[in-house]
Formats: C-alpha cells, structure tokens, sequence
C-alpha cells in the first residue's frame, strides 16, 4: 500500500468522525488512530531512508523506523484517547489531519513536501488551539511553529546541494533546517510556547503534537546531516546540540519547580531536547538507540501521564513516573545512558549538561511519585477499564526496561 | 536584453510592502494578488509565460477560494467560532502599534535580502542564479516578520501566504525538470490559507450578525 492511501485514510477518518460522532460515541474517535496505525503496518516498504534533502520525487513507501514511529504513535495516541475521561469529539478532525501529515513527512524525501505537510498539522493544530483557549501563549505557537514551517519551505528551493557542499549556500540550508526543527520540537530558545500551551490546554488537545508529530521530527532531524548537506551539516548538528542541551537542562529545572499539572510535559520536553542533542552531537554512536529507546517509553507512558492527576489512575501514574526516573531496570536508563555515552565521546561539556539534565528528570519524577491524592476506589468493570489499561501499559513500560534493545530492534528495525 | 535587476527589485519590495502593511478581513487574498503581481516581472524572466500563468493562477485561485470559503462559512449552519480579524489577546497599549512593528520589520529585512542575494546561489550547478534573489528574499523575510509579529489568525494566513508566494517564485528560479511542479506546491499554500481565512471570516461574520439580531 502506498503511505498517500494510509495518509487519505487518516484523513477521511478524522473529518468522518468530528463530523458523524456525538458525546454518547466520543471514545470511538480513537479509532482514527488505530486504524491509522494498522494500514501503516501495510505501507509497502522502502529499502532506503527517506532523507528530506533530495529533488522533487513520487512517495513510493516507508522505511522500517519510520514505519515503526508511525505505528507506535499511532496505538499509543489511541490509548491517550480512551484513558482521556472526556473527549470532544472535534479533537478526531485535529488527530486524522496531523496522522495524515506525519504519515506524509515522514515517508517523503523532498523537502517541500515533507514542509508542507508539517505545515499543515502545525496549521490545524494552531487552529484548534487558539480556538480552545485564545491567548499569549497559543499565538505564540502559532508565531513559531509557523516560523519554523516557513523556514523548512524556505529550504526546500535551495535543495539538494550537490554541487555546492561548501560556501554559503549550504550554511542558509543548515540554519533553515535547524530553525525548522528546533521550533517543531519545541527545543528553546523556540520552546515557550509548548510550555505556554501545556498550562493553558487540556492534554488531549496538546496530544497530537506530543505523540503523533514529535517522534517523525526528531527521526527526520536526525536523518538529515547524513543527506549530503556539506558545510550545512556542522552548523545544523552545533546548533541544535546547543539548543538541545540548554533546553534539556532549561526543561529539567522546570519540571523540578514548575506546577504539577504540567510536569509530565517538562520532563518530555526534556527528555526530547536530550535526544536531539545527542543525535546532532554524536551521530555516529549510540545515541540513535537511546533516543529511540525514550520515544517508544514516553510513548507508552504518555496515556497514563496525559491524564490528569485528579483522574484517578494514582498507582499506575507513580510506577510510570518511576518508569520515566532513570533508574534501573526502568527503560529511560538504558536510553539516557546511551545517549549520555555518546555525548561523553564528544566533549566534557556536553557531559555536564546532559547529566545535570538527567538529575533533574530523575528528581522531577521522585517528586511526581510523592505526590498524594485522596481518590475514591473504582466500582464496576467499567470504572475499571482505565486501571486495565494503564497496568497493561505500566508492564508494557517494565519489558522495555528489561529488553530494550530488542524492543527497540522489534519496533523500529535492527 | 536582459531584464533590469533594480526594477525587478523594486516592483517585489513594493508588492511585498502592501502585503506587509494590508489588514482586515480580505487581507491574505489583496496580499497574494499585490505578491504575485510584484513577483510576475521575476517569473517571467525565468520562467517566462508559464512562470507568469503559475504565480496568476495562484492569485485567482487565492481570490475565488476567500471568497468560496467566505460564503461557506456564512451557510454551514452547524459550526460556529472564531473571528479571525480579532487579536487573540488584548496586549498593553504601547507607543508603536502592530503596523508599526511590521513596517520597522519590512526596513530591516532589506540588508537580510540584500545579504541572502549577493551570496546565495540558487539552482543546478550548471545553471546557478546569483545576485536576483532580491524580491524574492525580501518577500520571503517580510512574511517570517509578519508571522512573527502576528496578533491574530488573519496575520498568521497572511504570514504563510507571503511565504508561499515567494518560494513558488525561487523554485522557478532554479531551473531543471522539477521547477514548475515545485513552484505549483509551493504555492498552494497561498490559497489555501486565504480559504481558512476566508471560511473563518464567513463563520464570525454569521456570529456577529446573529448577535446583532438578537440584540435588536
């Protein structure tokens, strides 16, 4: 099957939903995603990585780690919907358009493709944002996310460089296309606005972002120095090693000392900020694994932690703090340890940052264990579905951190 | 004889500087036409008839679909919302007002451009333009500042059509097999937005007037 087919899907599903649902069938949104993920399972396969550096050519399929992020987003986004305890039923339009994008950016190898279908999902998740909660902090995703798609599209003419992988020409590219991808990850100092929206919207509304376009960002950030950018491909990599680690650290800090209700998003923004540093700083070692060995836990965590606190869920929400600390045997060890081994093999400095970023995740996540909650006991099956699921994702969390290269191998290739 | 760099120049700043500088509920649509009129002398050097019909057509298209997504707005009976000519927050009163950041923005991105078009080159290695980048540049840098400085979801239409336009332009520019399909996608976006904007319009113009009625 061809990933335009998976992506009209997508599509079709998401506006058939928002439009043909009511509050009684909400939780059947979710079947958006889930069938997303299982006709991305069926998207014939590219034997070659979908750099976004080259000309303008057909989408013929995807490559397994792509393949992988896609579906992984998917079922998890799945699970975000029906452990959600209220879903709008408009969310579904916003999901279907930004499964559609990702699934499109991350099988394309031509920059103004890949631009233009981030540009669409940050479109409509803009959209829905500001008419949420219209304010400061959702205009300025808006002002930044837009810039950051209009930087990628600015790229795209410029492209590919052969022939000039040295002089000018590629150093525009490279700072494009770091602009580009730090402002879609929300790395600072163009990451004010996730923790703007975080405060000031519902998780499920913050969600498509988190889960469905984050993990294709960071595996298209950390394909493109190995595209053949020349003199592009050091400033692209310093940029975004800089900016990574100072908002990993930024992002820790404030996962620590920030209000509870939005320390999960911290601590994910962290993290991330962590991976991407580590992918530009040391692309040839481990920090590929390790990075791909956090998404696929914040991706499992992420159902359980994107419900708020008050929602019940207490004991599953604590292991999956403990899943997120960084001590062994949970996955995030194994994952920040190889990202930290990579970093180590580039300079002391590096080293410092990314471990006093890793202190405060873990100290962030001790005192999201700590936290206390007089919730009342779930009665009836029904009521206790959610406690189900997030147990089952809770012991899902567990085997990663047991196997986690083979996990990781088993979801997005060897 | 080849076409005069300074006047190419000028007719993009200009047509740049309308769309930096237009507000209201037709914004995006007046914005695409005056950026397309303004990068026409451009395409046409480059890309010639075809170049022109793709920036025109992008133009018409961002015109009819305003309109169309105008009038859809105003009949879909079953969504109601957002007016996107209101500012998404209510800032403190300053000394400079929004056109005011916009038109500082629209100075300082001359030197950028400048910059960009004495040291870019654009297309194959065979066949690289240097040094008429200019209008385009301009363009381009003027749209990042209008998105930058936006207030309201009417800015930020506008912000991604001015970035849209000029791409469309560059890809023409660049020469090679690949150009005109590059300079088409490039410049969907423009109508597109004009559509949402234009939809969004359609939708807080029917909430007004319904408020309207009812207070009479």
């Amino acid at each position: 099957m061809n990933p335009l087919v998976t992506a009209a899907v997508w599509l079709a599903l998401g506006l058939l939903a928002s439009a043909a649902l009511r509050r009684r069938t909400a939780r059947l949104v979710a079947v958006v995603p889930l069938v997303g993920a299982g006709l991305t399972l069926l998207v014939a396969r590219s034997s070659t990585v979908a750099v976004p550096l080259g000309g303008l050519h057909a989408i013929t399929g995807l490559d397994r780690a792509g393949q992988g992020v896609l579906v992984a987003a998917g079922l998890s986004m799945t699970l975000v919907i029906l452990l959600q305890p209220s879903i709008d039923v408009s969310v579904g339009r916003t999901v279907g358009i930004v499964g559609a994008a990702a699934t499109i950016a991350m099988a394309s190898s031509d920059p103004l493709i890949t631009a233009l279908a981030l540009t669409a999902a940050v479109a409509t998740l803009v959209l829905r944002w500001i008419g949420q909660s219209p304010g400061r902090a959702t205009l300025a995703a808006g002002r930044v996310t837009g810039t950051g798609t209009a930087a990628l599209i600015a790229a795209s003419p410029l492209l590919p460089l052969a022939g000039f992988t040295t002089g000018d020409r590629p150093i525009v590219v490279g700072a494009l296309l770091a602009t580009g991808v730090a402002a879609l990850l929300a790395v600072y100092p163009l990451g004010g606005w996730a923790a703007g929206i975080m405060a000031s919207l519902r998780p499920l509304d913050i969600a498509p972002w988190l889960i469905l376009l984050v993990p294709v960002v960071l595996l298209i950030g950390e394909r493109i120095p190995g595209g053949g950018l020349g003199d592009g491909s050091p400033v692209f990599e310093h940029v975004l090693l800089v900016v990574g680690l100072g908002s990993a650290v930024w992002g820790g800090i404030w996962a620590v000392r920030g209000p509870a209700a939005i320390r999960y998003g911290r601590a994910f923004m962290a993290d991330i900020a962590l991976c991407i540093a580590a992918v530009e700083g040391a692309p040839v070692s481990p920090a590929l694994s390790g990075a791909l060995i956090i998404v696929v836990t914040h991706l499992t965590v992420a159902p359980i932690l994107l419900r708020s606190a008050g929602a019940g869920l207490l004991w599953p929400r604590r292991v999956a703090w403990a899943l997120l600390s960084g001590v062994p045997p949970a996955p995030t060890f194994w994952g920040r340890l190889l990202l930290l081994e990579a970093l180590a093999a580039g300079n002391v400095g590096s080293t410092i940052a990314a471990v006093i970023a890793m202190a405060a995740i873990f100290i962030a996540a001790v005192l999201a264990c700590s936290t206390r909650a007089r919730l009342r006991p779930a009665s009836g099956w029904r009521r206790r579905l959610p406690d189900l699921a997030a147990w089952l994702l809770v012991a899902v969390g567990i085997a990663i951190g047991l196997a986690p290269h083979s996990v990781s191998a088993f979801v997005f290739g060897g | 004889m080849g076409a005069s760099a300074a006047l190419l120049s000028a007719a993009g700043v200009i047509g740049a500087v309308v769309a930096m500088m237009v507000d209201g509920r037709r914004a995006v649509a007046i914005a695409v036409v005056f950026l397309a009129a303004g990068l026409a002398p451009t395409a046409a050097t480059f890309g010639g008839a075809p170049g022109v019909a793709v920036l025109g057509a992008c133009a018409i298209a961002a015109v009819l679909l305003a309109l169309a997504g105008s009038i859809a707005g105003r009949i879909l009976p079953w969504l109601s919302g957002l007016d996107p000519t209101i500012p998404a927050f209510a800032p403190s009163d300053r000394l400079f007002g929004p056109r005011s950041s916009r038109a500082f923005g629209a100075a300082a991105a001359i030197p950028v451009a400048s910059w960009v078009s004495f040291n870019v080159p654009i297309g194959q290695i065979t066949t690289a333009v240097q040094g008429l980048l200019f209008p385009i540049a301009y363009a381009w840098t003027c749209g990042v500042i209008r998105l930058l400085v936006a207030r309201t979801l009417e800015d930020l239409a506008v912000g991604v059509a001015m970035v849209s336009v000029p791409t469309g332009t560059a890809w023409l520019l660049r020469s090679g097999g690949d150009s005109f399909p590059g300079a088409v996608l490039a410049c969907v976006a423009a109508p597109l937005a004009a559509f949402v904007a234009g939809w969004l319009n359609g939708r807080g113009g029917r909430r007004t007037h319904s408020r309207v009625e009812a207070e009479g």
